[in-house]
């Protein structure tokens, strides 16, 4: 019995010869059976984070848990799609699926990964280096889904699909996940796309953790005020604020009930993430129960 | 929550399982490589068995037809003849196979065996599925070490049985000798070694470079280095025969490695090429010529030598291969 899909700590990556790292002391708590949206910029380290849970790279520092053991022990156990859908570009689509079959001899259900195939009208006999972008995204999740994963890491994975494909491909994976109860964990950095998929959120910035709990609990624990711009906001956190005029509009998280001169409204996802990520000098928000980082 | 820092080395969570799945996605991932394999060896095959047969018998036709083998000889038996000419360039063909052999597999492992799926992902595909990257690894070493030895033998053996039959021609016609490149690798198990090392530096290339181009590159040019050295040791591999003569050279027998003058003390020195000029050899103390040599005894010794340390090369290089892929992937082997 698992209760954590993911868990990291202190977790740092680093590359090159400078070192740079593209993650910097992470530290997150995923529940199992919970679809998260990872968000960020490009370069916050959403890559870098699925695969260090993927275990195709190992951590610099800090530890990565999945499923409760070391990502490369639970290689079986979860499934990964990269951001540029690697396939074998010589396979025809059918022996792109036998492929997932071959390697994963214990967990693999043809029917599931038949469907999703069937689904976009691919051929069995085209060959990957002939299908659109949005067609080997179809047969990269087809291999994912085939191989019935407990954690499916997908990075970016609509990117390439119009949007018809995008609806259709995310309710079949939203039905498989709710269905087998698989944890899926899913980056991107358009936000809109995850919105009403997701009840997790990890948001990422400079390899830093900005905001992590369950979705609700994130957006509760913010509220959208507008209110005179010479009225104080203290002693809510503000994390966020712009000044029209005679006006202030900002994101803060209050610290008990707002004063009068406020309206406030709920953030929506975006307008959250967009706050979030104008202004990186907002402090983090951890809102699942991971120790903090060690600083 | 209990943060579990170290890497996993158990196997617990990734059960044995047959090779059938991965020999599967090898021999249908490199489909066209395992055909281009099966021609080449079928043309070298196909090379020698023609100059054993009919090549070798149109070339002893034109040596009787010329009266060669009589006190009479044709002018054609100053220079070799077109039949013979056929013949030296089949077996050169078989022969070359098995030196070409090595760089083509060390370019291919380097570029489409590894390299490839390095740089366009698909090898981070294979980890994902339910199959270690050690794993991984070493089907990707063994399924093509297997064909590789099988083809190289299917060579080797025939170029040995035509070399053990054309003995005569080869003398007749004054051409190649068992100690030269091509026939000293293509008579014996150093060829093989020399392909399976082409194999083991083509991989590991492949994972230091990460891309197909550069990793071909390296992979080509790091077997050259090896080769290189390890052609130029070669006759030191096995302690050398020495003959020595008063007044003029000894036989010129077998691999000479070395050869010169020696003065009365025993000492070796370069020839001073006095000729028959006896104060110029008085000057120099020259008393007698050296020459150091393999015999044609030495062949399997020399051979065995030479193919352990290949195989201890290519094995060291199989174990970096290993301990570079844990080191970046942190995997369970």
């Amino acid at each position: 019995m698992t209760e954590t899909a993911i868990e990291a700590a202190a977790l740092t990556r680093r590359f090159g010869r400078r070192r740079t790292a593209a993650l910097d002391g992470c530290a997150f708590r995923l529940p199992a059976g919970s679809v998260c949206a990872v968000v960020g910029p490009n370069g916050a380290g959403k890559s870098t984070l699925l695969s260090l849970a993927a275990g195709l790279l190992r951590p610099t520092e800090g530890a990565i848990t999945v499923l409760g053991q070391a990502p490369a022990a639970v290689r079986e156990r979860l499934a990964y799609v990269a951001q540029n859908k690697p396939l074998h570009p010589q396979l025809t689509v059918a022996d792109t699926l036998r492929f997932g079959r071959e390697l994963n001899p214990r967990r693999w259900d043809d029917r599931v990964a038949a469907r999703i195939v069937a689904e976009g009208d691919l051929a069995p006999d085209a060959r990957i280096r002939t299908l659109s972008g949005g067609q080997r995204t179809r047969v990269a999740l087809a291999l994912a889904l085939g191989k019935r994963p407990e954690l499916l890491l997908l990075d970016e994975p609509m990117a390439d699909l119009d949007p018809l494909a995008r609806h259709q491909l995310m309710a079949a994976l939203m039905a498989d996940a709710a269905e087998h109860g698989t944890t899926v964990v899913m980056s991107s950095h358009v936000v809109a796309e995850l919105e009403g998929a997701c009840d997790h959120l990890l948001l990422l910035g400079a390899g830093r953790v900005r905001l992590a709990g369950p979705l609700d609990d994130v957006l509760a624990a913010h509220r959208l005020v507008t209110g005179r711009a010479d009225a104080s906001l203290d002693p809510h956190t503000v994390v966020e604020s712009r000044t029209t005029g005679r006006q202030v509009t900002a994101l803060v998280r209050p610290e008990g009930a707002l004063g009068d001169g406020w309206q406030s409204t709920a953030p929506t996802l975006e307008e959250l993430v967009l706050a979030h990520l104008r202004t990186p000098e907002a402090p983090a928000l951890h809102l699942d129960d991971a120790r903090e980082a060690a600083v | 929550m209990t943060a579990v820092t170290t890497i996993e080395t158990s196997t617990a969570a990734t059960p044995a399982r047959g090779p059938r799945g991965l020999l599967w996605a090898m021999l249908r991932l490199h489909r066209w490589a395992l055909w281009f394999w099966v021609l080449l060896v079928a043309v070298g095959a196909g090379a020698l068995l023609w100059a054993y047969g009919p090549g070798a018998d149109a070339a002893w036709s034109e040596y009787r037809t010329l009266h060669c083998d009589t006190n009479d000889p044709g002018l054609g038996c100053d220079a070799l003849g077109p039949a013979y000419n056929m013949y030296d360039t089949a077996v050169g063909i078989g022969a070359g196979l098995l030196g070409l052999a090595p760089f083509l597999t060390a370019a291919w492992a380097g570029a489409a065996l590894i390299g490839r799926e390095l740089e366009g992902g698909t090898a981070q595909l294979a980890w994902t599925q339910s199959v270690t990257p050690a794993r991984w690894l070493a089907a990707k070493l063994a399924v093509p070490a297997a064909l590789l030895t099988t083809g190289m033998l299917v060579l080797t053996l025939l170029h040995r049985t035509l070399w053990s039959a054309d003995g005569q021609l080869r003398a007749a016609m004054g051409s190649r000798s068992w100690y030269q490149g091509t026939a000293f690798e293509a008579n014996g198990i150093v060829g093989i070694s020399y392909a399976l090392l082409g194999l083991a530096v083509g991989v590991l290339a492949g994972l230091l470079q990460r891309r197909a181009l550069p990793a071909l590159g390296l992979a080509v040019v790091g077997l050259a280095l090896i080769t290189t050295v390890l052609g130029t040791l070669r006759p030191y591999l096995w302690p050398l025969e020495t003959l020595t003569n008063k007044h003029e050279y000894p036989p010129y027998i077998g691999m000479v490695v070395d050869e010169g003058a020696l003065t009365s003390t025993g000492a070796r020195v370069g020839d001073p090429i006095c000729v028959d000029d006896t104060k110029c050899l008085a000057d120099h103390d020259i008393v007698g010529f050296y020459r150091d040599y393999h015999p044609s005894s030495h062949f399997w010794p020399l051979q065995l030598v030479e193919t352990g340390i290949v195989l201890a090369v290519a094995a060291l290089t199989v174990v970096i291969a290993f301990r570079l892929l844990k080191r970046r992937t942190g995997a369970a082997v």
